[in-house]
């Protein structure tokens, strides 16, 4: 009987499948979102492997029949069903809100972001759209918490140092990893144009990272390029214009000649008054103009019409009435600095059809900086294709050139004397940058035309001036010409084959070849090179980077509920550097730029290859049940060639995730629309950035005719292997009300093992020996705001939104290393990353730690200083037998019953160094956003900000030197305040011309110069109007926006002129300071 | 088809991909040895055990060779020369732009533990040390004596830098002449190293010691060129630490066997300033030159340099407005009709500065780039100084006054009756003073007086042109007038807690 209703059964099951059969028609149908049509959607019928996308017209034509579900999807909306009935036509409109289902490019295949147990943070296109960048590492700031983006250097097309959660090594290598298009990356990153850019996908914590192994450490940038779409061919043309200027407040400089010379003489007064001369007023004057000794300035420089101990008049200390300048020196500020016309133009076309899709570029780019001659020009073009050749063999490739032209940005960042910016904020004022003649008229210049600068150097009778003599940075920009050509090839081939519907095998090339050719040309006629008659300096770089990759990927739902994604992978990349560097004087013609045009060789050229490689094995799985639990784990092994002995390390992290939401307890609660928790916990490795660890080093000293080598300062470890980092993390993500959007991590990253510079005694003939001990923590709290204020449901009405986010980060050592030679824990060792901070136990790293200033004598005008000291005969005075503390921390650790007293000093040599308590890492750092929408207008903007953190203001200590030489610097306003006599209650010390040594201790490194370093920038603003859609039908364009934006438009902090996005914890003058850019620009699609 | 394509793609790819251990090992950097290609390139190129000593020679003068090119006074033994001849006072900073000198000049450097001059001296010396030890330990060890004539060579050579580098330690780390005092670590490569300090005896006696073994094994030693220590400079070497532990009377021993036995001349008259012949102190060959560098296009020697610090012809700070003086007071020392005064600038710009004792011979200033004058270290002229210096104060009188006539008669316009008259009436102390006072001029630049004035435990006294602390006076023993035990030492040797 049984059987008997089972053949039954199967049998109208035969029936009923026959009939459904017959019963498959042909549906249409139009997938579109609220702006129209959306080419290329899928639309797949659920449950079936039936599928199909929409055409250029979002129209799609698949099988179906009544009572099946078509599912349409489309990558950055959230999926949307239908189910088929009578009707035959199906439209469907795709709405944006949810981007849970978002792809997320991450390590070695993509997922989405609900389903990614780690913290992967992908950065919207359109704020790195908005703002005007030549290099995408800048256009990272603010767009994600927990990424510090240092702004070192504002030259045209200047990388910014990345830092992606706090300062994860010590020695080690602090840099993240880039990985474009799958691939790692290791060329100029200006050579990628930001507008190639379809996604920037941040990797941070373990389980994000690891799978890149010993390269993840520090974090992963992962860079994917525009691709067409099937279906739809568009072609976007943009074209910005921009104006570079400086606009940021700088330091707050004396700028009138008379008040400089007022101080000057004012200065000799003292230091006469001091000295006990009966006389000071007539000293000072005396002395003022007069360089027979070493006191005066060169008389040339007196710009008044009198002679120069008649210029001050001593009643007043001031410039004498009636005394009129003969002329007036030109400012360095002004000659130096204009405004720099910035051009960029694109040209994307793309498209494709079901099987090939393919993406072309072409950019432009002519970024001219504010500082006079410097500039970067790039000229971009990019091919991505990739193909669906048959049902089981995908292939793409993509191949793309960058020629990027850099002209005076060499050490745009550094303080020199070539260098223009030592010269705006720091020359005096009574200084013009170009040459006078005895009667203060300005000199023809028979060379290049217009004047001749002055270098301040005393040859053929012109003056010697006592700010950087010999030099003149203006000049250099002007006269001479440093350039570097950047020439970027990247190839990438990859391919994908199923083996079966679970399995595919994935293979890819990676090429890069970079070409860096500097070249550095001076004049003959003046400056350095005048004396050899012009000089020529040549510096090629050729840099080339393979990485292949094979992979093996399973793919499989099992029961409808457990889905699997695992891979295994071996990867090998080879890295290597050829450079060629020489130099000749004695130009045939001047300012030639080839080797034949000179007539010496000039020193030794050099010539020498470095490379490394790194070969890895790796393997992951991903599963879920229900698409509500998650899994990840994966593994990796490195073998490094930087190592000795011990190559290989072994990597791994687990994370899990958790889609509470969709818990039925959870689903009645309406106000969560989303809630995920997830935890991770890995290790990874760090393996510097040497090209040799543990090795006996001998440095060669080429091509003297005989063979010379010397011994390495760095005692050899041959065992030196991997540091490791151990980073657990918990965190959620959820939104709420539909208009919230929260997301926080709390994170503890232990990196053990510390690849240390274990500083050694130097009378063992070597200075440090590296090897792994100890530790140190960073942890942190980052959070990720959004809030949709007005969300306004039609498309013209208002709109507004606010952002924030943050990171919390704190750091400390945990365990010092062990000290090298008595096997124990090491008390103290200055932070090699900043000579101002020490490593000690228990404390932060960035701590400054320095001699306590404590203000300025009132009786004398000195500076003091706290001097701590073991009172030995416990006679509370600091007198014989009592041993003076030099360095508090080490001094206690060594002698812990010392029976510590407190004086004060004017000697700072002798004050102690102490730690402050103040650390460079702020309280809470991050960005926040107000964008908005109102019609067919939108706005974003982007501001920085940072608090409870502290930094040496070195740019100010600078401006504030007071025991030099009158006229050897400029000063910052402040030194109005210096104390002039007995009883001047003021922070400012005496200046008297460098009278004694303790006038130079008053302007010693000490917590004087510490300041806090909050912020808040302004940092980008972008007011966009799309035109309406019945206009650029009309005029036969798909879209049209024009734009207006700005960068850098304002900053405040602490002082003026010290701007802590551009340092981690010491500020300087002499750098390229950030510019501020104001652009139109516009784009059009057809 | 399928399968076979898939299978050849997939080999395919595996080609090319280094799964050897060879692929971990790639070119790394080709502008340094390691410790094995020294050790097997040895076995086929003897001229590699060569060129670590020569390796060594050139750490002696190599730019930035301790802490980088980026410090413009890292220059090895010369650089020392600048900073102990600006704390003897007898070379002014007269003006100070660039700053490289301010520290020094002002006496900071010598009482504050953690400026980097002090950890250049300590590092740059105990760098010669190790390497030394490293060289005499692949030779065999200090109490080995190798087999082959060149072997035995480069361990002689060795030895006495090892003991140049102690002695110039001793000389500037100690503030007084207290043989008892431990003053420094002793590092000789074996078991006997200590990283506590040692008296200062034990360290004299390791320098004795290792140039008396150098002077012995390099008797049948003809260097190739004068940058080597050959015997005679082991020889001036030994004359110098004699005398800095008060033995006299073998430090007169030994510059008489140098005045007598070595062959070289005093230097001439015209040799002496511009614009006689051969005047300049700017070449090697000259045959007053004992110990010397010969600088040349190749090794590219720029700014950063001796040159570029001292002479107004080159490419320097000299030229550029931190100007390197005569001190006024010494300057006024100077005899009348001594040709000495003239080799200082009297005007202008380079007033007082020594453009007629150093100086390229283009004479044109700031132009020298790639520096090819060369670098003086010990010159015959010395050890009559020495020789007189030693012999007043064994009472040899006679001996002394001859020695210093020898000097004067060429250095005085009015010859050997000129001399007569200016050394005769001399006896005593004043003839002791004239010998010191003459050791300052005649030395000036040359980084010796520093030396003098501690053996004459001096005090010096500043004339009216240092940018610096201008008159103010100072003893040989003062803090000021010795470097200190750099931080980086204190903080990282258990053994050593002070300064000395």
């Amino acid at each position: 009987m049984r059987s008997k209703f089972k053949w039954i059964f199967t049998l109208l099951l035969a029936l009923s499948m026959q009939f459904s059969f017959a019963q498959e028609k042909t549906v249409t149908g139009v997938v579109s979102d609220k702006t129209g049509p959306l080419p290329g959607a899928n639309v797949v019928v659920k449950g079936t492997k039936n599928s199909t996308q929409t055409d250029f017209d979002g129209k799609f034509t698949i099988k179906a029949k009544a009572g099946d579900v078509l599912e349409a999807s489309f990558t950055g909306y959230s999926k949307k069903s239908v189910t088929v009935g009578a009707a035959n036509s199906y439209n469907v409109v795709l709405s944006e809100g949810v981007e849970l289902q978002e792809v997320v490019v991450v390590g070695y295949g993509t997922t989405t972001k609900e389903a990614y147990t780690g913290t992967a943070t992908k950065i919207k296109v359109e704020n790195i759209e908005a703002k005007t960048v030549s290099n995408v590492s800048q256009a990272l700031r603010g767009e994600v918490a927990g990424v510090n983006v240092i702004t070192g250097s504002g030259a045209p097309g200047a990388d910014a140092t990345i830092r992606i959660r706090g300062f994860g090594s010590i020695n080690g290598n602090r840099s993240p990893l880039y990985v474009v298009d799958g691939a790692p990356y290791s060329s100029d990153i200006s050579a990628i144009n930001p507008e190639d850019i379809a996604n920037i996908t941040v990797l941070k914590d373990a389980a994000a990272t690891s799978i890149y192994g010993s390269r993840g450490a520090n974090g992963v940038i992962l860079i994917t390029t525009k691709q067409g779409k099937a279906g739809k061919s568009v072609v976007s043309v943009d074209v910005r214009t921009s104006v570079n200027s400086f606009r940021l407040p700088n330091y707050e400089v004396l700028t009138s000649p008379e008040e400089y010379i007022g101080l000057a003489w004012s200065e000799l007064r003292q230091n006469a008054f001091l000295s006990g001369n009966p006389n000071p007023n007539a000293y000072a004057s005396t002395n003022l103009f007069d360089s027979s000794n070493a006191i005066g300035l060169d008389p040339a420089y007196n710009m008044w019409d009198v002679p120069g101990d008649q210029v001050i008049d001593p009643a007043t200390g001031q410039v004498a009435s009636g005394v009129s300048r003969r002329y007036t020196p030109t400012s360095w500020k002004d000659t130096a600095f204009g405004t720099g016309l910035r051009s960029e133009a694109n040209v994307q076309f793309s498209g494709g059809n079901d099987k090939t899709k393919y993406a072309t570029s072409f950019g432009y780019l002519d970024d001219k900086g504010a500082a006079i001659n410097s500039s970067y020009k790039r000229y971009t073009t990019r091919l991505n294709l990739e193909s669906n050749v048959n049902d089981w063999f995908k292939i793409g490739g993509s191949i793309s050139y960058s020629g990027g032209r850099y002209l005076q940005t060499d050490g745009a960042d550094q303080a020199t004397s070539v260098n223009l910016f030592s010269y705006t904020v720091g020359a005096p004022p009574i200084y013009d940058p170009y040459l006078r003649d005895a009667s203060g008229n300005l000199v023809a210049d028979p060379y290049f035309g217009g004047y001749q600068f002055d270098f301040g150097n005393g040859d053929n009778g012109n003056p010697v001036r006592r700010f950087l003599n010999n030099s003149n940075g203006i000049a250099e920009a002007t006269l001479n010409k440093e350039q570097t050509d950047a020439t970027t090839f990247l190839g990438n081939f990859n391919t994908d084959i199923k083996i079966t519907d679970a399995l595919h095998f994935e293979t890819r090339y990676s090429g890069q070849y970079e070409m860096n050719e500097g070249l550095s040309v001076s004049n003959p006629f003046y400056g350095q090179n005048a004396g050899s008659d012009g000089a020529l300096f040549l510096d090629n770089i050729k840099s080339t980077n393979q990485n292949f990759l094979q992979l093996l990927r399973f793919n499989k739902t099992f029961a409808n509920k457990h889905r699997v994604e695992a891979f295994v992978a071996h990867e090998s990349t080879e890295f290597r550097q050829d450079r060629l560097a020489t130099g000749a004087t004695g130009a045939v013609i001047p300012m030639a730029e080839t080797l034949y045009q000179y007539t010496t060789l000039f020193g030794t050229p050099t010539h020498y290859k470095l490379g490394w490689t790194l070969e890895s094995y790796f393997a992951q799985l991903n599963y879920n049940y229900q698409q509500k639990y998650f899994l990840t784990a994966s593994a990796r092994r490195d073998g490094s060639s930087r190592f000795i002995n011990d190559k290989w390390g072994t990597f791994g992290s687990v994370g899990l995730g958790w889609v509470v939401s969709k818990e039925s307890f959870l689903e009645k609660a309406s106000f969560i629309d989303y809630l995920k928790l997830k935890a991770s916990y890995g290790v990874i490795g760090d393996q510097g950035t040497a090209f040799q660890y543990g090795f006996r080093i001998y440095n060669i000293t080429p091509l003297t005719g005989g063979i010379l080598y010397a011994p390495n300062a760095t005692r050899p470890n041959p065992n030196l292997t991997w540091e490791t980092s151990k980073i657990a993390q918990v965190g959620f993500e959820s939104s709420w009300f539909d208009r919230l959007n929260l997301d926080v991590d709390y994170y503890v990253k232990n990196t053990t093992n510390l690849f240390f510079d274990n500083a050694l005694p130097p009378s063992s003939g070597y200075t440090n020996i590296q090897f792994n001990s100890g530790k140190l923590q960073n942890s942190g709290l980052e959070f990720d705001i959004n809030y949709q204020v007005l969300k306004g449901d039609k498309p013209e009405a208002f709109k507004l939104a606010v952002g924030v986010n943050g990171e919390m980060l704190k750091s400390k050592m945990v365990d010092m290393p062990n000290d090298y030679i008595t096997g124990e824990e090491k008390i103290f060792q200055f932070d090699p990353n900043t000579g101002l901070a020490a490593l000690v136990k228990g404390h932060s790293l960035y701590e400054f730690y320095m001699r306590e200033w404590v203000g300025v004598d009132p009786a004398t005008g000195l500076g003091l200083y706290n001097l701590y000291y073991n009172d030995v005969n416990d006679d509370g005075v600091f007198n014989n037998g009592d041993v003076a503390i030099s360095n508090y921390t080490d001094y206690l650790a060594k002698n812990p019953d010392a029976n510590v007293e407190k004086t004060l000093t004017n000697n700072s040599s002798i004050a102690t160094q102490k730690f402050t308590g103040k650390s460079a890492i702020p309280k809470v750092r991050g960005a926040f956003r107000i964008n908005a929408s109102y019609r067919n207008f939108d706005l974003t903007t982007q501001f920085g900000y940072s608090f409870g953190g502290y930094a040496y203001d070195n740019g100010y200590a600078q401006l504030m030197q007071t025991g030099d030489q009158i006229g050897s610097n400029n000063y910052h306003v402040d030194i109005r305040n210096r104390w002039q006599q007995p009883g001047d209650i003021t922070n400012v010390p005496r200046m008297s011309a460098g009278l004694t040594t303790e006038d130079t201790y008053s302007s010693a490194q000490s917590t004087r110069f510490l300041i806090k370093s909050d912020y808040i920038a302004f940092n980008n603003a972008r007011l966009g109007y799309t035109l309406a859609k019945s206009y650029t039908d009309r005029l036969g364009l798909s879209k049209l926006n024009v734009y207006i934006s700005g960068d850098n438009l304002a900053l405040f902090s602490a002082r003026k002129g010290f701007n802590p996005q551009t340092f981690t914890s010491t500020s300087g003058i002499g750098g390229y300071i950030p510019m501020t850019t104001f652009s139109f620009g516009a784009r059009v699609e057809f | 088809m399928k399968k076979s394509l898939v299978y050849l793609l997939i080999a395919t790819s595996f080609l090319g991909v280094g799964c050897s251990e060879d692929f971990l090992n790639p070119v790394r950097d080709t502008r340094v040895l390691t410790g094995e290609e020294v050790a097997a390139a040895a076995e086929l190129n003897p001229g590699i055990v060569q060129g670590g000593l020569d390796g060594l020679y050139n750490f002696v003068i190599e730019p930035g060779g301790v802490v980088g090119t980026g410090r413009h006074y890292d220059l090895g033994q010369k650089g020392v020369d600048i900073w102990l001849d600006m704390l003897s006072s007898d070379m002014a900073l007269s003006s100070n732009s660039y700053g490289w000198y301010q520290n020094v000049a002002n006496l900071i450097s010598p009482v504050d533990f953690t400026r980097q001059e002090n950890t250049i001296i300590w590092t740059y010396y105990y760098k010669v040390i190790s390497t030394s030890n490293e060289i005499i330990n692949q030779l065999g060890g200090n109490d080995a004596v190798p087999a082959s004539t060149e072997t035995r060579h480069i361990y002689a050579q060795a030895k006495a830098l090892r003991a140049y580098a102690y002695f110039y330690l001793a000389q500037i780390f100690q503030r007084t002449n207290d043989l008892s005092q431990p003053i420094l670590p002793y590092y000789v490569g074996d078991e006997n190293d200590n990283l506590a300090k040692v008296p200062a005896s034990q360290i004299y006696a390791l320098i004795e010691s290792d140039l008396l073994q150098s002077i012995d094994l390099l008797s049948d030693y003809t260097r190739p060129t004068k940058d080597k220590i050959d015997p005679w400079v082991a020889k001036g070497l030994l004359a110098y630490t004699y005398a800095a532990q008060g033995n006299y009377a073998q430090a007169k021993v030994t510059s008489e066997d140098i005045i007598n036995n070595s062959g070289y001349t005093l230097t001439t008259r015209g040799q002496l300033a511009f614009p006689g012949a051969g005047s300049g102190f700017n070449d090697v060959n000259t045959p007053s030159w004992m110990w010397g560098f010969d600088l040349t296009e190749e090794l590219g020697h720029q700014l950063v340099d001796w040159w570029g610090q001292i002479d107004y012809f080159t490419y320097s700070y000299a030229w550029a407005g931190d100007r390197k003086s005569i001190d006024t007071g010494l300057l006024a020392a100077i005899p009348t009709g001594d040709i000495r005064r003239t080799q200082f600038g009297t005007s202008g710009t380079t007033n007082r500065m020594p453009i007629n004792k150093f100086f390229d011979p283009a004479r044109v200033a700031g132009q020298q780039y790639i520096i090819t004058t060369d670098l003086i270290f010990m010159r015959f002229d010395e050890f009559y100084l020495l020789s007189a210096e030693a012999s007043a104060k064994t009472g040899d009188e006679a001996t002394a006054k001859n020695r210093l006539k020898d000097l004067m008669t060429i250095r005085f316009a009015g010859g050997a009756a000129a001399a007569d008259a200016y050394v005769d009436p001399l006896s005593g102390q004043a003839l002791k003073d004239a010998i010191y006072l003459n050791t300052r001029i005649e030395m000036w630049g040359e980084g010796k007086s520093y030396l003098a004035m501690k053996r004459n435990e001096a005090t010096v006294t500043r004339g009216t042109n240092h940018v610096f602390r201008s008159g103010q006076s100072f003893a040989f023993d003062s803090d000021e007038m010795s470097f200190q035990i750099p931080q980086s030492e204190i903080l990282n040797n258990p053994a050593i807690t002070g300064q000395n």
